[in-house]
């Protein structure tokens, strides 16, 4: 088996020489660069601009503002243009960081120097930026693509009445930023009606559609480009107004443009984690057994959009709760649209196992018997068996390997010299697929070789590599005759890199392909030559020969089967759509905090997974621990401060916002239970790079209460929280 | 709801231009508050052609004084491997050397580095044999998206030669101006330490 291996991944090379060219590193001949102007106000109308000082700025080649920027059609939100409006369109201004002028020139220091000189007069409202002040004001959006917001299950009074133990907490989460470290690129290229984009995209489908949409221009007539992405994590999974911006531009000056966003300009330009507030009321037997649970959370959204993303599923799957009251709400604030953010679930699975610890100090149980005694056996959502579900397996390894048994329970109790020293654990789990499968295209050359094309992206979770092996497995090649292809929305249309959904739909898309193309190669085989009159069954494909399974040296190689046939073995399908898989683990975390300083330091972190069957564990393990590392930025450091006033974010760079470096990550212990889904079609692999960073949020928050006795239900836990 | 108007001389939330950088000293940038008032000036900046030394082959460029280190290398000269995550210092996806040590060439301005030898990333491999440090990262799964990669690279390389790999906890202080949002740090640090051993 190829799957499986910890192959290097196939695009390390370009990776490591800086050979890989990433949406703004693409040369484009003759391209002029542009630059944005923000409005500085959060809610209002432009009374006036001035546009004089920078048309006269020298290499300024036009200077667009809503007066004179081209007309566009606002694209739908069903490909991914959540914000409903597009700006420079009209005078009106939404929130701040809102593009109100492009400047184009022929350097980049030209253009960025240009648009410091664009006069903007507002006319302009006191804006709100605050969650709390509108609490009142919050409503169930309708139902949105992850399911109803409202959701009722039993009956919590009547649950809450057999409750021996009744928990009522309240939990705030900030605003936080996706900040990949390669801001958002895009160059437009036109010929003619004909539009070429190189972009920095999750989504080379929601870019496509959307421009196609913009701009009323056939489908076909856009490309999209992406073989390389610097980071998403759900910024660039959305199509924000700067890449239609770009090549409306474009497309005016008859001349490619290149748009990169500052990081300033990321800050309102990509979305971000809506800050929330949730309330818990949690009643149970002293068994342990929960009876019923009330979850609601309340979630900033702006003025244009109503999508609800910090999704209650861990309330809703993660336990068997048989009294249930789950609900979504939002409010509206004078703020940039918020959207997805890596494990958008990681929120309210935050409080969730914040507050079973709660529940496990309250009746004097470890949490990890309160997680089993509430385990949920069927899908509580639907009362249907699991694909496969091994979370109490990873229990049971993750405590052994953490040393969960050594721990005394008492908060305060453990030290290390000056150091208070906290252990806490919690569940990880995520969904991960429910989406429309991805075209994939498998083509046999008569070389004997496999090109596999998808438009799909590899955002750095290894989908070059994975989908490599996938093709090689099933077509019984060597990894060196496999080519697959990606970034090009020529190739067949594939599913956003989003939701943990790459390898539930694209995995399966190569499988299905690669399946029937090699059911032809073999009806070639069996035809003649070798193997004739052999039945189908009796045939394998390992390492570039089709043998008989019986008499394994009667074979004939791919090669010698295509040349004899003469031209290539092509399909070309979509398969049907992934099933939502949720792939779970068990997390623990050793935190050390000084009590004088109240600094927090991670330690040590253990986390067990169940991901189905693990298709590259070196890459797998890359992603385990990003999302334990970003569970620590999570719980420890990350928040987007907006100023109340201004409703203007403060914080709009990276060293305001703190993201964890290199000396705040210890020693991180992944390792994986690695049995087939059956479920799954992708070869047993479920999709899973949003479990990890779940759990871990809570594991710290858990051990900094071990620690210190404390129990800070407000992110991030910083040391004036501590002290 | 009262009306507030305001009337605000257009700025990009970028803080200072260039050119107040270079007004206030290169290297002042990192600590520049953003939102102050940028300079109202209208007039071309200088420019004239240097010679950049680049992975060992002389580019004549010419270069306004306010392009940074960084741009003259992604724009003027195509060598897109040193990549722009901040353009402020924060974040080292765009370390080079210059003269052998670390620097960040987003804050330095393309004509204070005439003279001076600079390598960035693909100046790393001899042709297509990877420098042990490239290999390290490759083997170690030392990058995801790899967009802090070529950074993370050249940092790694000074920090070895700095004498700074002497334990995990070493690298990692010392690691720490690169930040990688991935966050393969502790294949990083493993990557590094293997290289160092060599
Ligand atoms: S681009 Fe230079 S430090 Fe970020
Ligand atoms: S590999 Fe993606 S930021 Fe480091």
């Amino acid at each position: 088996m190829i799957v499986g291996r910890p192959m290097s991944r196939i695009d390390g090379f370009a990776k490591v020489t800086g050979r890989a060219r990433y949406a703004a590193d693409q040369q484009v001949r003759g391209v002029l660069h542009a630059y944005l102007v923000m409005s500085t106000v959060a809610r209002g109308r432009i009374t006036a601009v001035n546009t004089a000082g920078a048309e006269a700025a020298p290499g300024v080649i036009a200077v667009f503002t809503h007066l004179n920027m081209p007309r566009l059609t606002v694209p739908a939100p069903t490909h991914g243009f959540f914000k409903r409006y597009l700006p420079m369109q009209s005078p009106d201004v939404h929130h701040q960081g809102q593009p109100v002028a492009l400047v184009v020139a022929r350097t980049l220091e030209e253009a960025q120097h240009a648009a410091t000189l664009v006069e903007v007069a507002y006319d302009a409202r006191r804006p709100q930026s605050r969650l709390e002040e509108v609490m009142n004001e919050a409503f169930v959006p309708p139902p949105g693509s992850d399911g109803p917001n409202e959701l009722t299950r039993g009956d919590v009074a009547a649950g809450m009445a057999q409750a021996q133990v009744r928990l009522e907490a309240a939990f705030h989460t900030p605003i936080h930023h996706h900040n990949p470290i390669e801001p958002s690129a895009t160059q437009a290229i036109w010929d003619g009606d004909r539009l070429t984009v190189f972009e920095s995209t999750q989504s080379l489908m929601n870019t496509r559609h959307s421009l196609s949409q913009a701009f009323g221009i056939p489908l076909e007539n856009v490309r999209v480009l992406s073989p390389f992405l610097g980071g998403g994590f759900g910024a660039k999974g959305p199509v924000w107004p700067h890449t239609i911006l770009t090549a409306a531009v474009a497309r005016r000056l008859r001349r490619p443009v290149k748009l990169v966003l500052s990081r300033a300009h990321t800050y309102t330009s990509n979305g971000h984690r809506a800050e929330t507030v949730q309330s818990l009321r949690l009643g149970a037997r002293r068994d342990g057994r929960i009876t019923a649970l009330e979850h609601i959370v309340t979630q900033q959204v702006s003025r244009t959009e109503q999508t609800q993303f910090n999704s209650s599923e861990p309330t809703r799957m993660l336990y068997a709760i048989p009294n249930l009251r789950s609900v979504q709400r939002v409010a509206r604030l004078d703020l940039p649209a918020q959207s997805f953010m890596r494990s958008p679930e990681a929120v309210t699975a935050h409080a969730l196992e914040c507050t079973l610890d709660e529940l496990a100090y309250e009746l004097d149980l470890d949490p990890i018997e309160v997680r089993l005694r509430n385990h949920a056996d069927v899908n509580p959502e639907d009362g249907r068996p699991w694909g496969s579900k091994y979370l109490r397996e990873c229990y049971r390894i993750g405590a052994e390997r953490f040393g969960w048994s050594r721990r005394d329970p008492r908060p305060g109790s453990m030290r290390d010299g000056d150091m208070l020293v906290g252990w806490g654990m919690a569940t990880a789990a995520h969904t991960a697929g429910g989406r429309p499968g991805s075209g994939v295209t498998v083509t046999l050359g008569t070389d004997g070789k496999a090109t596999v094309r998808s438009a799909t992206q590899d955002i750095g979770t290894g989908t070059y590599t994975v989908m490599t092996q996938i093709a090689a497995d099933v077509l019984g090649l060597p990894v060196y005759d496999v080519s697959f292809q990606l970034g090009d929305s020529d190739f067949p249309e594939a599913y956003t890199s989003g939701a943990s959904a790459t390898v539930p739909t694209v995995g399966s898309g190569v499988n299905l392909a690669g399946t029937r193309a090699l059911e032809r190669l073999m009806a070639l085989a069996t035809a003649a030559g070798p193997l004739q009159g052999l039945p189908a069954a009796r045939v394998a494909a390992a390492d570039g020969y089709l043998f008989d399974r019986e008499q394994p040296r009667r074979r004939v190689s791919h090669r010698a089967v295509l040349r004899a046939h003469g031209r290539p073995i092509e399909v070309t399908l979509t398969p049907p759509a992934a099933p939502l898989g949720y792939s779970t683990g068990a997390t623990f975390a050793e935190v050390r905090i000084d009590p004088r300083t109240g600094r927090v330091h991670v330690s040590r972190i253990v986390g067990v997974f169940d991901p189905g069957r693990v298709l590259n564990r070196k890459t797998l393990r890359s992603q385990a621990i990003g999302g334990a590392i970003w569970a620590i930025g999570f719980t420890l450091s990350e928040h987007t401060l907006v100023d109340p006033a201004t409703a203007r974010i403060v914080n709009a760079n990276l060293s305001g916002y703190l993201v964890p470096v290199n000396a705040d990550v210890p020693h991180i212990d992944v390792s994986f239970i690695d049995k087939p889904d059956p479920a799954s079609a992708a070869l047993g692999a479920r999709g899973f790079g949003e479990t990890p960073m779940t759990g871990v949020t809570a594991a710290i928050a858990n051990a900094v209460f071990h620690a210190t006795g404390r129990r800070i239900r407000t992110l991030p836990i910083t040391q004036d929280r501590l002290l | 709801m009262p009306l507030l108007w305001v009337k605000l001389h257009g700025m990009t939330q970028d803080g200072p231009t260039r050119r107040d950088v270079l007004k206030a000293g290169a290297t002042a940038a990192a600590i520049t508050p953003v939102l102050t008032q940028p300079v109202l000036a209208g007039a071309a900046a200088p420019s004239g052609a240097i010679t950049l030394l680049v992975n060992g082959e002389r580019h004549q460029v010419e270069v306004e004084a306010r392009v940074t280190l960084l741009d003259a290398l992604r724009e003027r000269l195509a060598l897109t491997g040193t990549k722009k995550g901040c353009d402020r210092g924060e974040c080292g996806a765009c370390t080079v050397l210059a003269d052998g040590k670390r620097i960040k060439s987003c804050l330095t301005l393309a004509v204070m580095q005439e003279g001076r030898e600079i390598t960035t990333i693909e100046g790393l491999a001899e042709g297509d044999e990877l420098h042990p440090m490239q290999a390290a990262f490759l083997k170690h799964d030392a990058f995801q998206c790899g967009i802090c990669t070529p950074g993370q690279i050249m940092s790694a390389v000074a920090c070895v030669a700095e004498g700074h790999a002497g334990s995990d906890q070493e690298v990692r202080d010392w690691m720490s101006g690169n930040l990688c949002r991935c966050s393969c740090y502790p294949n990083i640090v493993d990557a590094i330490r293997e290289a160092a051993g060599r």
